[in-house]
């Protein structure tokens, strides 16, 4: 049996996705970090290093860095290998601005510690309009 | 968020659909920010780069699509009245004759800076447009893409802006608005984080130490340091580049030295912390020391002039550099704007840079286009941080100096 929770949190930029999460307590720099096209991680000794980032609904703290941001995030989504969702503790502008830009829904303020709750490779239903995330752990 | 009739009528279309959908981005991103009107914005400084090897592997139509979109920006007139300047690009418009300037890639960036000026965009491309007369006075609002130039906007000119991104700067420059948030509010310009230095910092590198350690120390916050000096314009350019590097910072205060903290006091608004971090001779160097892991010695690369080269960089390059040759196999680049490089022509630093075999590079840095290197010296923390990740490279950060020695030498040869 799939073990299935609810967390509620604030829908910072609305919409709705799924997708397998991926999940770090750490900060990321699109910037420099992320490699536009394939969405791979770059950055090196980096926890995610390595690891693509497209069709995740990725959990990290807060995204940092540059004004490069949102181009990465769009170069990423044409391609189709940007994340489906944010998940941040903390919300950066720029990521939040790529997220306008591309239409990526982001959520924060989670009521319930999400690198406690969602672990990588659970499945995760971001409804940042009701703001609520529903895991299905794998 | 509150508009006004004329705002709501662009967002409803008035000015056609383009404009509505930059309303849109302004309106929405005020939103998640908190933003509760949107205000004139005075001067911007936009991104509006061809992809280049970035986008190496890309399919034609996201090609199609990502240039379509910076075609449609630079298709309306820049807003009456604001000072828009143009971010560091990832080609040189020069010819430049190395594979990573893509010759279709810069021909698409010269036609785009076509539309871009006759769009009132200046062609500036470069990452201090400080140096080349878009200097904001105190309490100006802006829209500046390019973090360590929002940070010394804000820091040490007093201007005010968020920092942004392409598409929120190609709204601003194109409606003469931003959503008022962060920064742009007094109460948000409080220090959050006080640093003692007790460091003796005396090359722009070493204030780069510094922005580096506080950057990771302060995340999203504003860094206020004290008991040092005034920076000259070059130390506080690497102090600015080096803090938006390792962290998100927006701005810092430098007690006693920047236009809004005339003492800690006021860099605090009147709550100075009891706890603070040091930065002491041994952080100094032991923030070098991160920066400089490595497998050997023997250098291909030395890339100065991150951010951009100022005159007084290029002269002090050229002095070093008189009389000397860059080692074969070595690739010697200096980052700057075409602007600067127009003076450095006239007197005579280029001419001497170009018979020791280094070479003056417009418009651009070897980060931007990726040129492969393996074992890299510069004097830029912000270069030495990102180089590792997206050229794949080792890195050694080092004063001006022990990279010209470097660069002659051809290998590492220490602080000297």
């Amino acid at each position: 049996m799939a073990d299935t929770i609810d967390i509620r949190g604030h829908g910072v930029v609305k919409g709705y996705a799924e997708g397998e999460a991926l999940v770090a307590d750490t900060t990321l720099s699109f910037w420099g970090e992320v490699d536009a096209i394939t969405g791979k991680v770059i950055g090196v000794g980096h926890p995610l290093e390595g690891i693509s980032l497209g069709g995740r609904v990725l959990v990290i703290r807060s995204t940092k860095g540059s004004s490069g941001t949102p181009m990465v995030l769009n170069l990423a989504q044409l391609e189709g290998n940007a994340p489906v969702a944010f998940v941040n503790v903390e919300v950066d502008g720029l990521a939040a601005l790529g997220c306008i830009v591309n239409e990526i829904p982001m959520m924060t303020e989670l009521e319930r510690d999400p690198f406690e709750l969602i672990a990588t490779g659970d499945h995760v239903v971001v409804d940042a309009d009701e703001g609520v995330l529903r895991v299905t752990r794998k | 968020m509150e508009l006004t009739g004329e705002q709501q009528a662009v967002l409803d279309g008035s000015r056609g659909d383009y404009l509505a959908k930059c309303m849109r981005w302004l309106v929405e991103w005020g939103e998640v920010m908190g933003a509760k009107r949107l205000i004139k914005v005075d001067n911007t400084h936009a991104l509006l780069p061809v992809p280049n090897l970035m986008a190496q592997g890309a399919s034609k139509e996201t090609m199609d699509r990502y240039m379509a979109d910076l075609v449609e920006a630079c298709s309306h007139g820049t807003h009456p009245g604001c000072t828009c300047t143009v971010h560091a690009a990832f080609v040189t418009l020069d010819d430049v004759d190395v594979p990573e300037n893509d010759p279709e890639q810069v021909q698409m960036q010269k036609d785009l800076a076509v539309l871009a000026s006759d769009a009132g965009f200046i062609p500036t491309f470069t990452c201090a447009p400080y140096l080349v007369g878009n200097v904001p006075l105190k309490g100006e609002v802006l829209a500046w893409t390019e973090s360590s130039a929002v940070v010394y906007a804000n820091s040490i000119l007093g201007a005010r802006t968020t920092r942004h991104g392409t598409e929120s700067a190609i709204a601003a420059s194109l409606l003469g608005l931003v959503p008022e948030f962060g920064v742009l509010l007094d109460e948000n310009r409080k220090g959050t984080l006080r640093i003692e230095v007790t460091a003796e910092l005396e090359d722009p590198p070493d204030w780069g130490a510094l922005g580096y350690f506080a950057g990771k120390a302060a995340g999203l916050g504003i860094p206020v340091f004290n008991g040092i000096r005034r920076p000259s314009q070059d130390e506080a350019k690497q102090l600015c580049a080096a803090l938006a590097t390792s962290g998100g910072v927006t701005m810092c205060h430098i007690a006693g030295v920047t236009p809004e903290a005339p003492t800690l006091d006021a860099a605090f608004q009147g709550d100075v912390p009891e706890d603070y971090l040091t930065f002491d001779a041994e952080t100094l160097k032991e923030t070098y020391e991160s920066l400089r892991v490595r497998t050997g010695d023997e250098i291909d690369s030395v890339i100065l002039g991150c951010p951009h080269a100022s005159i007084n960089e290029l002269s002090k390059i050229a002095a070093l550099l008189k009389g000397k040759k860059v080692a074969e196999g070595v690739r010697l680049w200096i980052d700057t704007a075409r602007g600067t490089k127009g003076n450095a022509d006239r007197m005579g630093y280029t001419e001497i840079i170009e018979a020791a075999g280094g070479r003056i590079l417009c418009d651009t840095c070897p980060t931007n286009m990726r040129i492969p290197a393996k074992r890299i010296v510069t004097h830029g923390f912000k270069q030495a941080h990102y180089a590792r990740g997206m050229v794949g490279a080792e890195v050694i950060i080092a004063k001006t100096d022990a990279c010209i020695r470097a660069a002659v030498a051809g290998r590492w040869l220490g602080d000297g």
